[in-house]
C-alpha cells in the first residue's frame, strides 16, 4: 500500500529488506514464464479460449441460478468449504445452509425443476421478497449434510472458494455469479487443452486444431454445465489435460518434466471428482508405454521418471484420504464414495451380480444380443441417453428441443461417422505411428464407459431411477474432437476445410438455439 | 502493389469456406428471424404451482380461495384446469384482492364449455400488489375438481367455502393476445434481470446479445482466417 503510495508521488522507499529486493526479480520471472507459455499457444488458440470463455459466461447469464444439474449441492459444498474450511461432513443433517435454503424458496426452485410449464421469478414483487428475505442475513454456514455429491473430494470446491471469498458482497446471488466464471474458466481451457491436443496428433493441419477446438467451445450441453457451478467441469478440463499430456509424451519422449506434469494432472483429476479413477487403467497402460518407449535412455532414468509420475499422482491423493479419516473425520478414505458407488447388496436383499453388471453396461451402449435375457431398456441408451442427451436434454433435465431435432441428428452422426471412417481409410499411414498410445485411450474410454455401467445398475436397481446422463461421457471430449475433426477430413483435401467451417457452424448454431430454448424455457 | 493484392487474394479454399460461412450465416439468421417471428400466446408468470393432480374439490356455488397467487402485472388471462365428471363447466367469476380484500382485477367464463383447461380473461383495475389471493366463484349446483399440488396445510394452502385445506391451486396466467418473441423483447429483457445478482438487470440481455455476437464475428473471422 505505502509503495504504491510513494511509486505514483514519484519518492521511492528504500527497498532494504531481502524479501522485499527479491520480489520484483521474482514477479518478472514469473510474469516472464506466463507471457512465454502463452507465446506458445498459437493466436487462433488464444482466440479460441476467449470465444469458450464468453460463450459459457453468456450461457451463465441465460441459465437462472441454480439451474444447472445438481448446482445446488455443488454450491453447498463450495459454500460450506469456503465458509468452514473443510469439506462437509454429510450425515443426516441439513443439506444446504439456511441461506442458501431461503434463496432457493424465493427463486421458487423446487417449483420450477422438473416442471417445463414451471416459471421462477418473473415480477418485479417476486424480486423484491427475495431480495428483501436475504437481506435478514441467514446463515451462509451449513450443516453439511448428505448430497448426491458430499462425498467427492474438495479441489473444485477449494477452487470455486476464492471467487466466493473475493465476492465484493456477501449475497448469495453475487458470489454465485462469480463462481460461475470460474466454471467458464475451466471450460474454456478445456477448449484450449482439446486444440493444444489436436495440435499435437495433428501438427500438419492447422486448420482442424480451430475446427475441434470451436465444435467443443459450441456444444451445447458442455456449454450448458459450463454455466453452472458443477464439479464436472474441473473433471472435463482434468482429463483433457491428462489425453493432451500423455499424446505429447508420446510423441516427443517421456521427460521428468513431462512426468511430473502427467502425474500433477491425474491428481487433480482424482481430487476433481472420483469418477476420473475410471480412466487410470489406461492411463497407466500409457505411462507403462511411455518407459517402455524411453528405455533406450536407461532403465533407472525411466523407473525415476515412471516413479516421479505416479508418485506425483499419489502422494496429494493419500494426502486427502488421510485428511479424511483423521482431520475432517469423513467415514473412509473416499468419504463412502467408493463403497456408495460400488455396494451389490440393494436396499431388498438381493444382491448384484457381475453377470447382470456386464449385460447392463454392454446394453447401454450396444444392441442387446441374443443371450442375454434382461431388457434393462425400454429404449436404445445409444440415442436415447446418449445422442440425444448430447444434442440437449438441458436444466434438470426438464427440456429439450423439438423431438425432429434429434430424429435428423441421427443422419447427420451417420453421414459425419462415415466420414470419419473415410478419413481412418484415407490417412492409415500418418495414423499408424499413433496407434499404441491411441490403445491406451481406448483403454481409458473402456474404463469410463464400464464404470458408468457399473454404477448405473446399482443405482437404477437400488432407486429405480436412470443414472446415466450424457455428460457422463464429457471426459472423452478430445475423442469427441478427433471425431469432428476425422468427419470433417473425410471430405477430402479439397472440401475438408469448408466442412469444417460448416461444422463449425452447426455447433454454433445448435449453441444459439439451445440458448434461445432455455430464454423461453425461464423467461417466457 | 500487385504483389499485394496477390497476397490478399484468398485461395480457392478460402473462397469454399467463406462460401459456406456466408450460406450458413444466412440458414441461421433467416431460421432465428423465423423463430422469432411465430405468433402464440405467451406466459406472465404462475402461482408456482403446477396442474400434477386434482387438489380441491368444490361444490357448485361455492368459493375457492387460493392466497399467494402472485398475479402479474401483464397478464390478462388465468388458465385452470378443470374436472366436471363429464358435465358442462359452470360459469365461473375470478376475482384477485390484495391484503385489504380490495378487488385488483376480476374475470368471468360463462358456462358451457368441456372440462380440461379453461382460459377466463382478466380485467384489471389496479396495478398487482405485491400480494394477492385469487377467489374462484363455481356457478351451478354440480362440484368439480380443480388441478394444483397436494400438501400440507401452509398459509399459501387453498381455501374451500371459508376453510383451509391441504393443496394449491394451479393459475397459469397468460398475456393478452397472440405475440412474437421479437414483440416480446422489451418483457423478455426486464424479466431476465430478476431473480439474479444485483448487479444484473434490464441491461442483461441486450449485453448478452451484444457479446453473443461479437462471439460469433470472431469465429466467423477465425474460420475464415484459419481454415485454408
Amino acid at each position: 500500500m505505502n509503495t504504491s503510495v510513494a511509486t505514483t508521488s514519484g519518492t521511492r522507499p528504500p527497498l532494504d529488506t531481502e524479501s522485499s529486493r527479491r520480489r520484483p526479480g521474482r514477479l518478472s520471472r514469473v510474469r516472464r514464464g506466463a507471457r512465454d507459455l502463452l507465446r506458445r499457444v498459437p493466436r487462433a488458440g488464444r482466440i479460441c479460449f476467449a470465444i469458450a470463455f464468453i460463450n459459457a459466461a453468456i450461457w451463465g447469464w441465460v441459465v437462472p441460478p441454480f439451474q444447472v444439474p445438481d448446482e445446488i449441492a455443488h454450491f453447498g459444498y463450495a459454500q460450506y468449504l469456503a465458509e468452514s474450511g473443510k469439506p462437509p461432513p454429510g450425515g443426516p443433517h441439513a443439506q444446504y445452509s439456511p441461506q442458501e435454503q431461503l434463496a432457493l424458496e424465493r427463486l421458487f426452485f423446487f417449483q420450477v425443476i422438473g416442471r417445463p410449464q414451471q416459471r421462477g421469478i418473473l415480477t418485479t414483487n417476486e424480486d423484491r421478497a427475495l431480495r428483501s428475505a436475504l437481506a435478514a442475513h441467514p446463515s451462509p454456514l451449513g450443516q453439511g449434510g448428505d448430497t448426491s455429491i458430499t462425498n467427492q473430494p474438495p479441489l473444485y470446491y477449494a477452487i470455486e472458494a476464492i471467487p466466493y471469498w473475493l465476492s465484493p458482497s456477501q449475497d448469495i446471488l453475487t458470489r454465485l455469479a462469480l463462481m460461475r466464471l470460474v466454471s467458464a474458466l475451466l471450460a474454456a481451457c478445456t477448449v484450449l487443452a482439446v486444440f493444444m491436443f489436436l495440435r499435437e496428433l495433428l501438427p500438419g493441419s492447422p486448420w482442424t486444431w480451430t475446427v475441434g477446438a470451436l465444435a467443443v467451445a459450441f456444444q451445447p450441453t458442455f456449454a450448458f454445465l459450463a454455466a453452472g457451478v458443477q464439479g464436472d467441469n474441473l473433471l472435463f478440463l482434468t482429463s483433457t489435460l491428462t489425453f493432451l499430456m500423455l499424446l505429447r509424451a508420446f510423441k516427443r519422449g517421456l521427460t521428468m518434466r513431462r512426468a511430473v506434469a502427467i502425474g500433477a494432472i491425474v491428481a487433480a483429476g482424482l481430487l476433481a471428482k472420483l469418477t476420473f479413477i475410471a480412466l487410470l487403467p489406461g492411463i497407466a497402460l500409457a505411462i507403462l508405454l511411455l518407459a517402455w518407449r524411453a528405455l533406450p535412455e536407461g532403465r533407472a532414468r525411466v523407473l525415476k521418471m515412471a516413479g516421479t509420475a505416479v508418485a506425483v499422482a499419489a502422494i496429494p491423493v493419500a494426502l486427502y484420504a488421510l485428511l479424511n479419516v483423521t482431520v475432517w473425520n469423513r467415514s473412509s478414505p473416499t468419504a463412502g464414495a467408493i463403497s456408495g458407488a460400488t455396494a451389490s447388496v440393494l436396499p431388498g436383499g438381493g444382491v448384484i451380480t457381475l453377470h447382470q453388471t456386464l449385460d447392463y453396461t454392454w446394453e447401454l451402449y450396444l444392441p442387446r444380443l441374443w443371450f442375454m435375457h434382461h431388457a434393462y431398456f425400454s429404449e436404445y441408451p445409444l440415442w436415447n441417453t446418449w445422442l440425444n442427451g448430447s444434442i440437449g436434454h438441458f436444466g434438470w433435465l426438464d427440456y429439450t428441443f423439438p423431438g425432429w431435432v434429434y430424429t435428423d441428428a441421427r443422419y447427420l452422426v451417420y453421414a459425419l461417422a462415415a466420414l470419419a471412417l473415410a478419413a481412418v481409410v484415407q490417412l492409415r499411414r500418418r495414423i499408424k505411428p499413433v496407434l499404441p498410445i491411441f490403445a491406451c485411450f481406448a483403454v481409458m474410454a473402456v474404463g469410463l464407459l464400464g464404470a458408468i455401467g457399473y454404477a448405473g445398475i446399482r443405482y437404477r436397481m437400488s432407486s429405480g431411477y436412470p443414472f446415466e446422463q450424457a455428460r457422463y461421457l464429457f471426459p472423452l471430449l478430445a475423442l469427441y474432437a478427433v471425431f469432428i475433426v476425422l468427419a470433417a477430413r473425410g471430405a477430402g483435401r479439397r472440401w475438408g476445410p469448408a466442412l469444417g467451417a460448416a461444422l463449425v457452424l452447426l455447433a454454433m448454431a445448435h449453441g444459439l438455439f439451445a440458448e434461445t430454448l432455455t430464454i423461453s424455457r425461464y423467461y417466457g | 502493389m500487385s504483389k499485394a493484392v496477390q497476397k490478399t487474394r484468398p485461395t480457392g479454399s478460402q473462397m469454399r469456406v467463406r462460401i459456406v460461412l456466408g450460406l450458413a450465416l444466412a440458414a441461421v439468421a433467416g431460421a432465428l428471424i423465423l423463430d422469432a417471428s411465430g405468433r402464440a400466446p405467451r406466459g406472465a408468470g404462475s402461482d408456482h404451482a403446477a396442474s400434477a393432480l386434482f387438489a380441491a374439490n368444490v361444490p357448485g356455488g361455492e368459493i375457492v380461495c387460493q392466497p399467494d397467487a402472485f398475479l402479474s402485472d401483464d397478464a390478462a388471462r388465468v388458465q385452470i384446469q378443470i374436472g366436471t365428471f363429464g358435465r358442462p363447466v359452470p360459469d365461473l367469476r375470478v376475482t384477485f384482492v390484495d391484503l385489504a380484500g380490495t378487488p385488483v382485477a376480476s374475470g368471468a367464463l360463462p358456462a358451457g364449455g368441456r372440462e380440461g383447461l379453461v382460459t377466463i380473461p382478466i380485467k384489471r383495475t389496479r396495478r398487482a400488489p405485491a400480494s394477492t389471493t385469487a377467489c374462484l366463484h363455481i356457478g351451478g349446483s354440480s362440484p368439480v375438481e380443480l388441478a394444483g399440488e397436494a400438501g400440507p396445510i401452509i398459509p399459501g394452502s387453498e381455501v374451500v367455502g371459508g376453510r383451509q385445506q391441504p393443496g394449491r391451486v394451479s393459475l397459469t396466467y397468460f398475456r393478452a393476445g397472440e405475440e412474437s418473441w421479437s414483440s416480446l423483447l422489451p418483457e423478455l429483457t426486464r424479466r431476465f434481470g430478476l431473480g439474479k445478482a444485483a448487479f444484473f438487470g434490464d441491461w442483461t440481455l441486450p449485453v448478452a446479445v451484444l457479446m453473443l455476437l461479437g462471439v460469433w464475428v470472431a469465429a466467423a473471422r477465425l474460420l475464415s482466417g484459419e481454415l485454408t
